[in-house]
Formats: C-alpha cells, structure tokens, sequence
C-alpha cells in the first residue's frame, strides 16, 4: 500500500511540476485538446440534430398537404375529401380547419405568438392532409389536385420532392467535412501531446539519469509523464465538455428562434453521450501522445 | 590478500570485447576477476577503457563477446526488466557527481529510496544514517551549490549507500577534488570496503595509487596489461626509472 502510494504520489507530483515546468508548451497542447474536442463535440450535435430533422421529415413524407381556397364551402371540401379516400393509392385524408391550422401554427416552437396577433386575421388556409401508400404517388397525386377549382393557388400543397434528399446529402457534407477536420486536429494534438512529453523529458534528463543509476524500473520512470500526458487531454476535455454541455441549450434555443419551420429540439439524454465520448476521447488524446512521447526514450 | 584462501568471485569478466557501433574498440579479451571485499585501483591512461568496463558492469553497456558475472547473475542474459534490481546492488559515484541541483542534501539522498520504492517509513533513519556515514550531519537542508566539491562528492556517496549495496564502483570519484579532498573521499572509501562491500575505483590520481597499495588492475589500449596485488600507479620498471 505504501509502494503504491509512493508510486501514484511521485508520478503525479513530477507530472504537475513537469506540467508547469514548460507551461507555454503544456497550455498549448490542452488547447489543441480542447480545440479537437470542442469541433468533435458541436460536430456530434449538429449531425444528431440534422438525423432529426430528416426523420421527422421522412415521417411528413408519406403525407402532403393540400391547400384549400378560402372560398371552398365546407360540403364542396368534404365531397373532395371523400373522392380522395376512394382513390386507392390513398390511405386516409384528415380535414384541417383555418381554425386548427391556426392553432398548429401557433405550437411551432420558440413562435411569439404575438406575432401571429399582429396579423389580425388569419392568412392560413383550411386543408385536407392526404396521406399515400407509397411515397412515389405523391408527385401523380399533387399535379391531379392542383387542376382543382377547389384548391388554393398560392401554394396548392406543400410538396416538396427535393428536401429530404437535400437535408440527407447536407447531413453527409457535413459529417465528411466534421470528420476530415476531426482527423486532422487529432493528429495535430497527438503530436504536440508528445512534444510537450519530450519536452518533459528533455528537461528532467539528469534526474531520469540518477533514477536509473540507483535503479528505478522503467515505469516507474515512465509514469510521470503519462499522467501529465493523461492530464492534458483530461484538462482540455474537461474545459471542452463544459462549454458544450452548458452551450448546447442555449443554441438549440436560439437556432429554433431563427430557424422557426425547422424541428430542431433538445436531447438531454444525447448530450450526455457527446459529454461522455468527449471525456474518453481527451483521455484518448492524452494517453496516445504520451505514449508516443516516452516510447523511444528508455529503450536502449 | 584477496588469494589468502579461494574467494568468491563478486565480479568476474572472461574474455571481453567491446567495440562501440562507430567502430572504436575499446575493450579486447579482458579476463578479471574480483572477490568479494576486495579493493580495487583501475588505472590507465584517457580512453584506455576505464569507464567502459566501469559502464559494463552497470550494464549501461553490453559486451560484444564474452561474458560478465556479477553477484553471480550473467549481464549478457539479464533481463531488461531485472535490471534495476540488479543496479541496487551497486553503489555508483561519478567525477561529476550527478546530483540533483534542486533537491537539498536530504532530498538527493532520499530521492533515490524513493524511486526504487524503498520501505518508506524507514526512509527517514535510513537517509539519516548514511550522512552519518559520510560526515554530512547538520548539512541535510543544503543544497548541491552550497556545498564544496568534497562535500557533493560525499553526498553522491551517501545516496549509493542508501541501498546498502554490494559493490561499490567509483569512476574518477576524486577527478574535481583538490588533494586533501581527495584523501578524505578516499578514506571513505576505505571504511565503506571495511564494512564489507568490495570497491573498485578507476582513477587518474598516481599519489592515492602509490600510497595505497593496494590491488591495481592497469588497462591500456583497451587491454589488461598488469593487475597485482599491492601495486603503484605505474609498473615497477617504469617506477625504478
């Protein structure tokens, strides 16, 4: 128990002196840690929260909606309603008052709703929502309902074939791009990680020396500069972690603000697996830069 | 002395060469043999390869050919990992005495219990005890660059003392000292082969040699060229000159 003691006590003790022996070497890795982590850690959130925007739009995909005139009478709306249930590609058609649109509307989120009461009356149309069997008769469907008197002009639905294939190849970009950055800093780290360790070395040569002469084992040898290694991934995770973690409320919030249609929503329970996969990639950083930074030394 | 009755061979080399990877040859057949308690002067001029056969017995360095014993363990088939446990058995000072300028006395001592994971609580007595050894009380709280020459030389001395070793290797220990300082390292020397542990010094100094009188192992080119028991610094011949 006392050898182990003496061990973790020695290893740590160097390890902080070694720390800010060369302190302008030892921040400049932790910031690179932190750097590496901070884009790993937003990166994760953003192609979490494009994964939900694309499948809730896949779940909107088997349904369009189709814009009714604000002169369309109620029985005329509901002879449509019935001749598009008869269609057999079709599978159910919901009414959907101005009133209930309205409301709808007003549920979006991080709306103000005074907004909408500025507006006195109400611009939104009535519709009926159609959903198909298959996705592919969406498009036959939208070009037979827009030739209907019955049917608003501007839009007649919202159709929009395009948009689910455009957020998946953004999601992908995005997710390219992320990684290659992400791969790129890591190297970057990893390898100042062992410059700050050789630099710890360097400095501390006399005193590696006399450990050997009176016969200290190599990890007793090694061990300091791991745990500085271990400490400068944990310190820039650690910094990293709390920005994120602190960060990412008020940025969903905001962006939900700005990008009012787009169903962006905050997910505690991801959060906390970014969190955590930050952590174990600093400690990652750390142990892998150290390693390479007291591999070659000691081995002659 | 040490042929009185058949000794224990401590240390004993057969047949070693050294050549270094630029080509230098420092070591050719050396045969040596040093029983235990025995006091041993390693003479001979720069580069004839004091520190090099000083360097194999630590194994800091490995033979080309032939085959070292110490403490009975062959260094060729040492492993890497047993290393350490054998380098606690030898005490090492140096010319330079290697000590950590920004430790005090105590901590340099200390240090080395330290990293070898010494029964810490008996590290306080043990550090104690060994500046005694070496005159050093009341010096604990110094640090090296306070201390004269003899003094750091003494200081290295006590921290190879702290593992009670048992072979005690000086390379040039008196080679930054004045002669006075010189005879009290040696006279330490002395009293440390006395408690029983077998010391071999390599050295340049011919006053301390010829006084002594006592084994001398003369090596030059890399070569054994004389090792008799109380010898001088210099072969007789040359002496009579």
């Amino acid at each position: 128990m006392h050898r182990l003691w003496n061990r973790v006590d020695f290893a740590f003790s160097s390890a902080w002196q070694n720390f800010w022996r060369n302190a302008a070497v030892s921040i400049a890795s932790v910031l690179i840690v932190w750097v590496v982590l901070l884009a790993l850690g937003s990166l994760l959130l953003v192609l979490h929260s494009l994964d939900q925007i694309v499948a809730l739009e896949k779940t909107k995909a088997s349904a369009i909606s189709v814009y009714l005139a604000d002169t369309t009478p109620l029985s005329s709306a509901m002879d449509f309603k019935l001749h598009l249930e008869s269609d057999p590609r079709v599978t159910a058609v919901t009414y959907v008052s101005k009133d209930q649109a309205m409301a709808r509307f007003r549920q979006l989120p991080a709306l103000d709703p005074s907004v909408i009461d500025t507006l006195g009356t109400n611009p939104l149309p009535a519709s009926l929502d159609v959903t198909v069997r298959d996705i592919r008769d969406l498009g036959a469907i939208d070009q037979e309902v827009r030739n209907s008197p019955l049917v608003d002009k501007s839009p007649s639905t919202n159709y929009e074939p395009n948009v689910i294939d455009k957020i998946i190849l953004l999601a992908r970009v995005a997710g390219i791009a992320g990684l290659v950055l992400i791969v790129g800093l890591t190297g970057l780290s990893v390898f100042i990680i062992m410059l700050t360790i050789r630099t710890a070395i360097y400095l501390r040569r006399k005193e590696i020396e006399v450990m050997k002469l009176v016969g200290a084992t190599d990890w007793f040898v090694r061990w300091p500069f791991i745990v500085e290694g271990l400490f400068v991934g944990v310190v820039g995770a650690v910094v990293a972690v709390l920005i994120v973690g602190f960060g990412y409320r008020p940025a969903v919030v905001n962006l939900q603000s700005v990008l009012i249609f787009v169903p962006l929503s905050f997910d505690q329970y991801y959060l906390r697996l970014v969190l955590a996969a930050m952590l174990l990639f600093g400690l990652l950083l750390g142990s892998v830069g150290s390693y390479l930074g007291v591999r070659r030394f000691l081995k002659q | 002395m040490a042929t009185v009755m058949p000794a224990v061979p401590q240390i004993s080399l057969q047949g070693v060469h050294k050549k270094y990877p630029n080509g230098t040859v420092a070591l050719r057949d050396v045969t040596l043999v040093i029983p235990k308690q025995d006091f041993v002067f390693l003479v001979g001029p720069s580069g004839a390869g004091k520190s090099t056969l000083v360097r194999l017995l630590i194994r800091e360095e490995k033979v080309t050919a032939g085959k070292i014993h110490v403490e009975g363990q062959d260094l060729s088939r040492l492993k890497r990992r047993h290393l350490p446990y054998l380098r606690r058995k030898i005490g090492m000072v140096f010319q330079d005495f290697k000590l950590l300028p920004n430790l005090s006395v105590f901590q340099n001592v200390a240090f080395a219990l330290r990293v070898t994971e010494g029964a810490l609580r008996h590290l306080k007595p043990k550090v104690e005890e060994v500046l005694s050894i070496v005159g050093l009380e009341g010096k604990e709280n110094k640090f090296p660059d306070q201390l004269s020459g003899g003094e750091q030389q003494r200081v290295a001395i006590a921290r190879a003392l702290v593992h009670d070793p048992r072979i005690f290797l000086a390379d040039e220990p008196t080679g930054n000292l004045d002669p006075a300082t010189s005879w009290e390292i040696i006279q330490l020397l002395l009293q440390i082969n006395a408690r029983g542990t077998t010391v071999l010094m390599a050295t340049h100094n011919r006053e301390i040699v010829d006084v002594m009188r006592r084994r001398v192992v003369a090596i030059e080119s890399g070569q054994i060229v004389r090792d008799e028991d109380a010898g001088g610094y210099h072969a007789p011949a040359l002496e009579s000159r």
